[in-house]
């Protein structure tokens, strides 16, 4: 009887992240800046991407993909304002590269300055999958309390953007603005935070115009110009 | 359960690389999980057990290292371990680390016995 042992040494995922950071090339090129969003369920993802997609309009051109267990509500809410494509995973906890580029295909590959992903409520598997964003964002609403950071390190590790949500609800709730902030930057201190109600507009502005800054610095890296491919 | 779908990209991974090597009976996959890794060791073993039979014989074991988080001071170039995950170097107060281990699955080696060698070439 022959044993042998087959040395590998390697991230059993290196071939999905080298066909995100393809995608991701691609898609910078084109001047498209991508943006996953990722939450607990009814964070507000969608309520943020309806505002935003109301502040873009006639000015930035964006579309959304949409990740959904079994319903397409998101999407529904959404398609009166942008293009949208629904992502159904059939029950699986999130989104993986081979849907995304199925979802940009349904779209029709748009030349468009933002393209969101909103990926499944849940603040574990996510964060494992590279969907070729170049600005992650890990939303958390005040009604989930403040220790969020500290139970989903990766999460908020892997994340550059976190933004807090239902910002009215926060006299009726044991959360503190500070705490998560801090918390969060423990584990990642370049962090970039915002705070918004997006239901009635606040914050909104100042959330759109940070994503217009990234989005010319991804121009200026390719130097492309807007809308050109 | 992502840790679900990890194990069977794992398992095809291993099939794969065992044919191209020459084929026979896999006995072990040592994997290294990080603490950073966003997997479950223990819902990972679950998984595993549960579906190494799809593939292999269910006498194939799953090896599990668990690895610190480690990262290097952007400034001072000290590698540490992350512990409690305080991503903050212990000589700078400030300052952006880089994690350079505990991040990822990896796997690791494969044992593989064939009682001949022109037998038990995998498909
Ligand atoms: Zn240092």
């Amino acid at each position: 009887m022959n044993q042998r042992t087959i040395i590998v040494k390697k991230d059993i995922q290196a071939d999905q992240k080298a066909d995100a950071a393809v995608l991701r090339e691609q898609l910078g090129r084109r001047g498209t800046l991508v943006v996953n969003l990722l939450s607990s369920p009814g964070a507000g993802k969608t309520t943020l991407l309806e505002a935003t997609a109301q502040e873009f309009a006639g000015r930035r051109s964006m579309a959304v993909l949409v990740g959904d267990l079994e319903t397409d509500r998101d999407a529904q809410r959404l398609a009166p304002l942008v293009p949208v494509a629904q992502l159904t995973t059939g029950g699986a906890c999130h989104l993986e590269l081979p849907l995304v580029q199925r979802g940009l295909q349904a779209l029709g590959d748009p030349a468009v300055d933002f393209l969101f992903i909103e990926n499944i409520g849940n603040l574990v598997c996510p964060a494992s999958h590279d969907l070729a964003e170049h600005l992650r964002v890990v939303l958390i609403s005040t009604t989930e309390g403040d220790d969020k950071p500290g139970k989903y390190p990766k999460m908020f590790r892997t994340s550059q953007v976190m933004v807090i949500t239902k910002l009215d609800l926060l006299p009726h709730v044991p959360f503190s603005v500070d705490a998560v902030t801090e918390d969060a930057r423990r584990i990642h201190p370049e962090l970039d935070v915002f705070t918004n109600c997006a239901l009635k507009g606040e914050g909104v502005s100042d959330w759109c115009d940070y994503l217009e800054q990234q989005h010319q610095q991804l121009l200026a890296r390719y130097h492309a110009t807007a809308g050109n491919h | 359960m992502h840790e679900r779908s990890l194990v069977q990209r794992l398992l095809h991974q291993v099939q794969q690389i065992v044919a191209e090597d020459g084929g026979g009976r896999v006995t072990e996959i040592r994997v290294q999980v990080g603490d950073l890794s966003g997997v479950e060791p223990l819902l990972f073993q679950a998984a595993f057990e549960e579906m190494v039979s799809d593939l292999f014989s269910s006498e194939c074991q799953l090896a599990l290292d668990i690895v610190p988080v480690m990262a290097v001071c952007d400034d001072c170039g000290q590698q540490f371990e992350i512990v409690d995950f305080q991503f903050q170097c212990p000589a700078c107060p400030t300052g952006a680390v880089q994690v350079i281990q505990g991040d990822e699955v990896k796997l690791i080696s494969i044992n593989v016995s064939s009682d001949n060698p022109v037998e038990g070439v995998a498909s």
